[in-house]
């Protein structure tokens, strides 16, 4: 079926003139490598990378993410608080859905409504929903958003949203927004329509082929509102094995590949009919602490006691692992040393913070201090197939460690067995990533050294229990602040009260690649997408 | 006769002995003698490695970080000459291969012992006992011979954990029953043999009987399954490690070895996976040669 087109497509573009023969073979198709595949075409079903950055080219949103993660106007032209609790959006006029649906007001309502209802979510978009108390249409092109206490990341979190139309799924004049459950729609849209794509959206592609497993294919919306895309025709494949992704560039199969392994860089570079293109991401690795128990699983020979508890030991541990030498000797330099969760100049970071350098001297004289002159036996749990060269950081990491006199060794494991074991505090120091899908340090913040508490949604990664009260108490006020400067320079803050105190050790920050075909351009994205949109020709 | 020859292997005296023909008949075959004098190189390597490896690759403190991914014959920091070359933590990668075949050698020499023992000890009992003992036992093996052992060692593995003992256990269980079976089969024709009716007649005590009447005699062909399956363990050994369900990485075995460089084989960096596999292939083809060597010797229907 594939040649068939082919075959019916190459005399059409000869057609067209006779330089078009002498172009290469890619000329109006990009085939695009996926790392890993999405997992359907609905883009309210699974809040992973795959998915959301497949419906980004489909299904748009009130705002987008630039390549730094600052929202950028997409089907809302503008936006204001016009109070502390309220945000206000100026709808785009003129936008129709592919399946010819004019966009306005009521496909917002529906859209955020139809998030909670999504059946079988893996893992929902209800955290982006979750703010937004009330949704007030204003009138067809005005809506505002209301929260309960001050939300100043409103307009980067309807990022996360994707806007479906309400006219094609059948909507009821008059839907309200209902946080809890939006009434009066008989059938909300099933994930299985969406994947048999019954359902279209506003962005610059539309979907045309979905075989799970092997492909999808898109093809350019003539009628976009905004810059058309330089590619009429977009085929992604997953291709999960890293080697085999590499070896489909290298033999001309793909135009485009993400996440090229970093062992492969040296030959990719050497191929003059290949490019490249690196960008630093939002994801940071670091290793954390189990201060719950009294005698932590992996830990031994420490005198009954808890060491990670001692901001010593923890300085020492920090002050022994050598960051430069883990991102240019296992990162193959594509990584860059890390001094906080989250790379200047995201918002919320502390301009030119410099990651510690190594003093094994004084962290031999702080273990000494603390108690531990002839340190104490330490396992790391680390996860060997999640993050670049995982398992081969924490041994680094663990080699560093044990010139310190503590006797380190290393616990790796597939990653799905990681998560569980850190879920029920089976480690007493580990490492792992997290990347903030605001772009900002809240984020991070909220997640990894927020004291754990239900109540205020902080702490949701930081099993080990951290806690700074401080840290708690500047971070609370930073998140009610609208003022971006003012939210900003507290966030900064509270980032160095953490990390001077530290509680969380970061390693760094990961760096996403993409390789492809000599005349190709691709921007950077920090948030790690592939985009076909940004792919570009020189 | 064979059996014989093994019996009283313990105490040749130095004159013509069925030991020493048996020896003189093995070493006939170049092959089969090449092929067990390396091993013995290979024994005598793992055992000593302290003592033959410029470093100890499994001691943190003396591997560096900065050392890896040297080319053979590259100099370190310190100015050390890696041979081999090294891996990505830095490991030598010849003390680290000694280090693995050491671990390897060791894992499935440990565990093949044990189920020697375990499955001859349930073999003999059901041979000798035959009736509902012998049909609970051999459904037992029946049942464990009917599963892949890669199957078993890796659903055991994943429910008990990492770790040298685990991996051992893992291993005994999948392999008793090969010896129990083969032991059986043999202790049933042995039992209904003369010398067993004597013995039964002196009333003499069971175990007695089994353990030193019936299962002396019951040896040869289990020499030649353990040889075999020593090969089998080690190569089994180093799946589970390849795969990730093995050793520790901090102490890698022949197989975690291969694996750890297995990625970089497409990028021109060959040593780290190359050197291991090629011991390993090594080893595993000397024990299958001696194996297969002795099975020729000790199996009367094989004689010309």
């Amino acid at each position: 079926m594939d040649t068939n087109q082919i075959r019916r497509w190459i005399p059409a573009v000869a057609a067209m003139g006779g330089f078009v023969l002498a172009s290469p073979a890619f000329a109006q198709e990009l085939k695009i490598g996926l790392a890993a595949e999405a997992s359907a075409l609905d883009p309210h079903y699974h809040a992973l990378t795959p998915n959301i950055q497949l419906a980004t080219q489909v299904f748009e949103r009130l705002t987008d993410q630039d390549k730094n993660q600052a929202p950028q106007p997409s089907l809302a032209e503008s936006w204001k608080a016009i109070d502390a609790n309220t945000w206000e959006f100026k709808l785009r006029k003129g936008v129709k859905f592919t399946g010819g649906a004019e966009f306005t007001a009521a496909d917002v309502v529906y859209s955020f409504c139809r998030v909670p209802k999504v059946e079988n979510s893996p893992s929902s978009f209800v955290s982006h929903t979750r703010n937004v108390d009330n949704i007030i249409v204003v009138d067809p092109y005005t809506v505002r958003l209301t929260t309960a206490a001050p939300f100043p990341l409103m307009p980067v979190t309807v990022s996360n949203v994707a806007i479906m139309s309400a006219t094609e799924a059948g909507a009821p004049a008059g839907l309200t927004y209902n946080k809890e459950n939006c009434t009066g729609v008989s059938a909300w849209p099933k994930t299985d329509d969406f994947n048999k794509m019954k359902y279209t959206g506003t962005g610059p592609y539309k979907f045309t082929q979905y075989v799970p497993g092997d492909r999808i294919a898109m093809e350019r919306n003539e009628a976009y509102w905004g810059k058309k895309p330089e590619w009429q025709k977009v085929t992604m494949r997953p291709i999960t094995q890293a080697a085999a992704r590499v070896a489909a560039l290298l033999s001309g199969d793909v135009d485009f590949i993400e996440n090229p392994p970093i062992q492969d860089l040296p030959r990719i570079k050497a191929n003059a009919n290949l490019d490249m293109v690196q960008g630093l991401s939002n994801r940071v690795i670091y290793l954390h602490f189990n201060y719950i128990d009294d005698n932590p699983p992996g830990v031994s020979d420490a005198g009954g006691k808890n060491p990670f508890r001692d901001k010593r030991v923890r300085e020492a541990l920090s002050l022994s692992i050598d960051r430069e030498a883990i991102v240019s000797r296992i990162m193959g330099g594509v990584a860059v040393a890390a001094a906080e969760f989250l790379p200047n100049p995201l918002a919320g970071t502390n301009p030119g913070i410099q990651a510690p350098k190594p003093d094994l001297d004084k962290a031999k004289k702080l273990l000494a201090e603390a108690g531990y002159p002839n340190g104490f036996g330490l396992t790391i749990g680390t996860p060997n197939d999640r993050y670049i060269n995982d398992a081969q950081v924490t041994q680094a990491a663990a080699q560093m460690i044990a010139r310190t006199g503590i006797k380190a060794q290393v616990d790796a494991m597939t990653q799905t067995t990681f998560f569980a074991k850190r879920t029920k505090r089976e480690f007493g120091i580990w490492l792992a990533g997290w990347s903030a899908d605001t772009g900002e340090m809240s984020n991070s913040l909220r997640a990894l050294a927020g004291t754990p508490n239900p109540a205020t949604g902080f702490g949701t990664t930081n099993p080990g229990g951290y806690s700074n009260k401080a840290m708690d108490e500047l971070l609370t006020k930073a998140l009610t602040t609208v003022d971006d400067k003012q939210r900003n320079e507290m966030l900064a803050q509270a980032s160095r009260i953490a990390m001077d105190d530290y509680g969380v050790i970061p390693l760094h920050f990961e760096v996403t690649l993409w390789a492809f075909k000599k005349g190709l351009t691709y921007e950077a994205q920090v948030n790690q997408y592939t985009r076909p949109d940004a792919v570009g020709r020189k | 006769m064979t059996d014989a020859a093994l019996t009283s292997a313990a105490v040749a005296p130095p004159v013509e002995t069925p030991f020493r023909r048996f020896a003189s008949d093995f070493f006939a075959n170049k092959v089969a003698a090449v092929a067990l004098v390396i091993i013995v190189i290979l024994a005598l390597l793992a055992i000593f490695a302290p003592w033959v490896t410029p470093q100890n690759p499994y001691d943190l403190t003396q591997i560096s970080i900065f050392d890896n991914m040297l080319k053979p014959g590259a100099k370190s920091m310190e100015g050390k000459t890696f041979w081999l070359g090294t891996d990505e933590q830095g490991r030598d990668m010849f003390s680290a291969m000694i280090y693995g075949l050491r671990m390897s050698l060791f894992v499935s020499a440990v565990a093949t012992s044990i189920a020697v023992l375990v499955g001859v000890s349930l073999g003999v009992t059901a041979a000798y006992f035959g009736g509902r003992v012998d049909s609970i036992i051999m459904r037992i093996v029946d049942l464990q011979l009917s599963f892949p052992a890669i199957l078993i060692a890796l659903i055991l593995l994943a429910a008990l954990g990492k770790g040298v003992d685990k991996v051992i256990l893992a291993l005994m269980l999948v392999q008793w029953a090969y010896y129990a079976r083969t032991v059986r089969g043999n202790a049933l024709v042995e039992r209904r043999r003369e010398y067993i009716e004597a013995a039964q007649c002196l009333a003499l005590p069971r175990y007695r009987i089994i353990f030193r009447h019936l299962l002396p005699n019951c040896l040869p062909p289990l020499i030649v399954i353990a040889t075999v399956q020593v090969a089998h363990a080690i190569s089994l050994e180093a799946t589970l490690s390849f795969l990730g369900v093995g050793v520790p990485i901090t102490e890698p075995s022949l197989g975690l070895l291969i694996s750890n460089g297995y990625k970089y084989i497409l990028s021109g960096k060959y040593w780290v996976s190359v050197f291991p596999g090629l011991m390993l292939l090594l080893t595993i083809l000397s024990i299958n040669l001696v194996g297969d060597h002795l099975r020729d010797l000790l199996n009367p229907r094989l004689k010309a």
